[in-house]
């Protein structure tokens, strides 16, 4: 990096040197404030478990100080604890370390956005930081999106606030997630982000045609990229957490950022890579393929042997096929370890043993004719004679009792006990945890209550819980599984924005009354909501426009009389009226607005009279202008309907009175 | 405190040595070449020797030792390092019988008797203190230095002795002492090189360019066509990234195949190999002797689905036997490989092998 610095600063010197001057700064997030992990992470915080018998949160610091980060911030919420005891014992936090890492802590954290809430209210950031969670695994050497980064901050006065690193692979390739998958539409010129929507359960996408008229004539519409979860981050962007309390996670921000590209003039990046390894452990599918590329040394030079973490008997010696092997490893007669094989320090295997594409811990005794197939066993673990494994991941401190046959995505968490002589299903998670703890929060990923048949010794409480190591195996957790990124909203993105946003407007004025909230924090509410969903001005209009006109029906059904209605709404509409006026200022507000108010009441046709009230009412409570109101009437009739509508007797004499009205007040004004 | 502060600062310049070894070569082997990284070693071992606190030699073997050991834990492939920290050790025992005023010589022949009976000369007698020993140690590792920072020129000015005019030579990747070394008799004879490309990493297309930019006529071929250009070629000359004790090559991968075509065609073989590259390993060791990188050049990380379902391998070096190879050019001269076990004892003490 620094000679890559010195190049640069032929051209401005004095300036380039104040940002080289800056250390650069990381913010590592120690907690997924989800509960893919679960039971396995109400032991052990995520960032903790081991990946190739290291710590997930070693190889985030590493990859941070490789790239030369010289302060990290780590925030750490549940079982802050551990993590801080971890990382107090680990090189990180030696005095010689190059990478000062200083330690937060908090039980407040609920989201992504909650943290950089508070990295903006200590203001800790200076200058752009380095954004990753404490689960990255990566080797890419970002030094070159920094420069970018700073170039076009440089250039553009600040414009770009993020620069999101990604990896070029394509569709089908087993490290990226599924959940993760996104279509970005950027521009080839600049690599600034045009569109980005995650693509999971999405059949059809959209686009809007006003991010291809934005000037630039090369664009690039991507769905080959890996997302690696490392971003580059001006200060401005935990200012933006701050003043958009909404913002729960990256893609809410990206999302909101975009929408509002044109009004805070923001911009966010991309930088695309197609060397280096980024990748980030999100579910246990992740796990597994993250554990495999490792082994496989695609993350080289963080390969199991290189023990970086510089604890003591730590390092393994690595032979052919990928077999390494930790200090004191014992292997009986006639067993194999076939490739890509993990064997912690002491581990003992007993005789005639199978081993392929597995990962052993420390500690750990196998016994004989044991055969294990892609199989995560961590420390201290057990396994008896006879055993079969496959595809499984087993925690610390099990024991399982001979002839036990795992299926494949099975789990055992910490400390149980299992077997002798039984098969567990595919998909089968025991826990010590007795699952009614949890049920409040119980998560979508776990969905099923059946019951396991078999019984471990000391009374284990099990349940079925549906991992989602692969994607072809659950199609109903995968449907489910957006709605966690989204933090505390309740729907997931699948849903038609415009209609969630409907029901949330609905949701809002509903609480309005109910808890008489001033219009102002109506409009407020409103607004954020607009963002979130990514919604035009004019549908808000129409929207609300319907919202309203439908909120007795909504109250009382649709079963109202006309005289009922217009009963009911026409309080409503004198108390909210400054809500529309907020929003209904143009010539062209007023058209859609009306336009809105006929689409309902064709809709509902018997209470078309109801709607000269509701017209008169809103042209008297100066929410709509009678030049508009005239307007309409001539211009806007195209179907039958519409024109029977135009008929109505009510209507026209109200039409008719408007035109009287203005005519006096013209002949008044002369 | 001055003497504490010292003492973090030396630390600090381990540890980050240490991270950068572990980190280096992410791909095409050494990020640095092999002549700076054996200097800065040189140098970070000097700031030991300087900053560290010891009373007696015993004592500053011991800490080099130490260091030395977990340099190259840190990275086993880059056996430059280890050889520095035995050259500097063998200093330290030159200086400290100097001080004592015994004769150098009387440590340095090695007999079946001398080592039937020895236990003489082992780390009790390096107790005495001496007040010199200090600074004389430190400008023996100045001199080392000056050695070091003039091996590439040394092996160059040779070059006019190996390459005659209209000669066509190949060399397989990109080796700066090779590169040196045909820059340097291109100045006054003319001939042409054929470069190896060396996949994966094709270090050759660099070399290539090098070449040619310096006014000499080359050519890049695949390493599949090697076997079949080699009939035309007059010599091979390569160089290598460690040179084993029994004579044998640690070089880029596609060497081997490189050196048995020569073989073959009977063409003479010649590596190129300043002195800090002997190192007292063999071949068997074979922890040491492995480097398997990212598979990412072999097949790309970019591949769908293939990837799942096949291992790929991506080894960096090759072991040449010593047969195939006709003559080593290192900073004092040309030497058969018969010879290197008696360089080798010329430069490392015995009791240094092993780290």
């Amino acid at each position: 990096m620094s000679s890559r610095g010195t190049k640069q600063k032929k051209g401005n010197v004095t300036n380039e040197q104040e940002e080289e001057d800056q250390p650069l700064q990381a913010v590592l997030i120690a907690d997924s404030f989800n509960r893919r992990f679960f039971p396995i992470s109400k032991d052990q915080p995520r960032a903790l478990l081991p990946l190739a018998n290291v710590a997930m949160i070693d190889y985030t610091l590493e990859f941070l100080t490789s790239t030369g980060v010289q302060e990290t911030f780590v925030f750490c919420c549940w079982m802050s604890n551990k993590i801080k005891d971890h990382l107090l014992n680990s090189k990180w936090c030696r005095p010689t370390s190059p990478n000062v890492v200083h330690i937060i802590t908090s039980d407040l954290y609920r989201s992504l956005g909650d943290v950089l809430r508070d990295v903006d209210a200590k203001t800790l950031v200076r200058n752009d930081f380095i954004l990753v969670y404490g689960d990255v695994v990566s080797n890419i050497d970002v030094s070159q999106a920094l420069q970018e980064h700073r170039h076009r901050r440089k250039v553009d006065k600040n414009i770009s606030v993020m620069t999101m690193v990604f990896k070029e692979s394509s569709p089908g390739h087993k490290s990226r997630c599924e959940e993760d998958d996104v279509i970005v539409a950027m521009d080839s010129k600049s690599k600034r982000v045009l569109h980005y929507q995650k693509t999971q359960g999405l059949k059809k996408l959209q686009f809007p045609m006003n991010i291809f008229q934005h000037g630039s004539d090369e664009f690039e519409i991507r769905h080959d990229l890996l997302d690696c979860h490392i971003s580059i981050c001006s200060p401005q962007v935990a200012e933006l957490f701050t003043d958009n309390f909404d913002y729960q996670t990256r893609n809410d921000f990206v999302r909101g950022i975009l929408v509002n590209e044109e009004i805070l003039g923001n911009q966010i990046h991309l930088y695309v890579t197609n060397e280096g390894y980024g990748a980030r452990v999100s579910n246990l599918q992740m796990y597994d393929s993250v554990s495999s590329d490792l082994v496989r040394r695609w993350v080289y030079p963080l390969t199991p042997e290189a023990n970086f973490t510089d604890q003591r008997g730590q390092g393994c010696a690595h032979s052919r096929h990928n077999v390494y092997r930790g200090a004191g490893v014992s292997l009986g007669h006639g067993s194999q370890m076939e490739e890509n094989v993990l064997i912690g320090r002491d581990t003992s295997i007993g005789a005639n043993c199978h081993i392929s594409n597995s990962i052993i811990g420390n500690y750990c005794t196998i016994g004989d004719n044991v055969v294990l197939d892609r199989a995560y066993i961590w420390n201290n673990v057990h396994i008896s004679n006879k055993v079969k494994i496959h595809q499984s991941v087993v925690c610390d401190g099990v024991l399982v009792k001979e002839a036990v046959l795992l299926n494949k995505q099975c789990v055992l968490a910490y400390n149980v006990v299992i077997g002798p002589n039984m098969s567990l299903p595919e998909g089968t998670v025991v826990s010590m945890h007795h699952p009614e703890e949890e049920e409040d929060d119980d998560d979508d990923e776990f969905l099923s209550d059946d019951q396991v048949v078999g019984n471990s010794k000391d009374k284990t409480k099990q349940k079925g819980l549906v991992l989602n190591p692969d994607p072809d195996s659950d199609s109903e957790s995968e449907a489910s599984d957006g709605s966690q990124d989204m933090g505390s909203r309740s729907v997931s993105p699948e849903m038609d924005d415009v209609k969630v946003f409907q029901l949330e407007v609905l949701g809002t004025l509903q609480r309005g009354e109910e808890e008489n909230i001033g219009c102002d924090n109506l409009v407020l509410e409103i607004n954020s909501l607009k963002y979130a969903y990514n919604i035009t001005l004019k549908e808000v209009m129409q929207i609300l426009t319907k919202v309203v006109l439908e909120y007795p029906f909504q109250q009382q059904g649709t079963k109202l009389s006309s005289s009922q209605y217009t009963v009911l709404l026409l309080p409503l509409l004198k108390k909210w009226s400054p809500v529309f006026k907020n929003y209904i200022k143009r010539a062209q507000d007023h058209l859609d607005c009306l336009s809105a108010v006929e689409e309902l009441f064709l809709e509902q046709e018997t209470h078309q009279t109801a709607m000269v009230k509701v017209l008169m009412n809103m042209y008297q409570l100066e929410i709509l202008e009678e030049d508009a109101i005239l307007k309409w009437f001539s211009a806007g009739a195209t179907t039958d309907k519409s024109r029977q509508l135009r008929k109505n007797q009510g209507l026209q004499k109200f039409i008719q009175w408007l035109k009287e009205a203005e005519d006096e007040s013209s002949e008044e004004g002369e | 405190m001055p003497g504490a502060d010292k003492e973090t600062d030396l630390s600090e310049r381990i540890e980050a040595f240490l991270a950068d070894l572990k980190r280096g070569g992410s791909g095409t082997g050494p990020l640095r070449g092999s002549g700076e990284m054996a200097r800065e070693t040189t140098a970070l071992l000097r700031r030991i020797t300087a900053q560290a606190r010891w009373s007696s030699a015993g004592d500053l073997m011991e800490i080099i030792r130490n260091e030395g050991r977990r340099m190259t834990a840190a990275q086993p492939s880059e056996t430059t390092v280890g050889n520095m920290v035995r050259r500097v050790l063998k200093i330290i025992r030159e200086e400290y019988a100097r001080s004592r005023g015994s004769s150098e010589e009387t440590d340095q022949q090695e007999s079946l008797h001398k080592l039937l009976t020895s236990g003489g000369l082992s780390e009790e007698n390096f107790r005495q203190h001496f007040a010199s020993l200090k600074a004389n140690v430190i400008e023996a590792i100045n001199e080392l230095l000056t050695e070091l920072e003039g091996t590439t020129d040394n092996i160059a000015m040779q070059a006019l002795e190996h390459i005659h005019s209209n000669e066509v030579i190949m060399t397989i990747g990109r080796s700066r002492t090779v590169e040196a070394f045909l820059k340097d008799a291109a100045r006054k004879r003319k001939f042409h090189v054929i470069v190896a490309e060396c996949a994966p990493f094709c270090q050759g297309h660099e070399m290539a360019t090098s070449l040619s930019k310096a006014g000499i006529e080359t050519t890049v071929i695949a390493d599949a066509a090697i076997f079949a250009v080699m009939s035309r070629v007059n010599k091979v000359i390569i160089g290598t990234q460690t040179v084993l004790a029994n004579g044998g090559l640690r070089a880029v991968n596609g060497t081997h195949t490189l050196a048995l075509a020569a073989k073959h065609h009977s063409t003479p073989l010649i590596v190129c190999a300043p002195m800090f590259k002997l190192s007292p390993q063999f071949p068997n060791e074979e922890e040491i002797f492995h480097k398997f990188v990212s598979p990412h050049e072999v097949l790309p990380f970019t591949e769908g689905e293939i990837l799942s379902k096949v291992n790929v391998h991506c080894p960096v070096f090759d072991y040449v036997p010593p047969e195939l190879i006709t003559l080593f050019i290192s900073n004092i001269g040309g030497n058969a490989p018969s010879y290197i076990y008696r360089l080798m004892s010329e430069l490392y003490h015995p009791e240094d092998h092993e780290l």
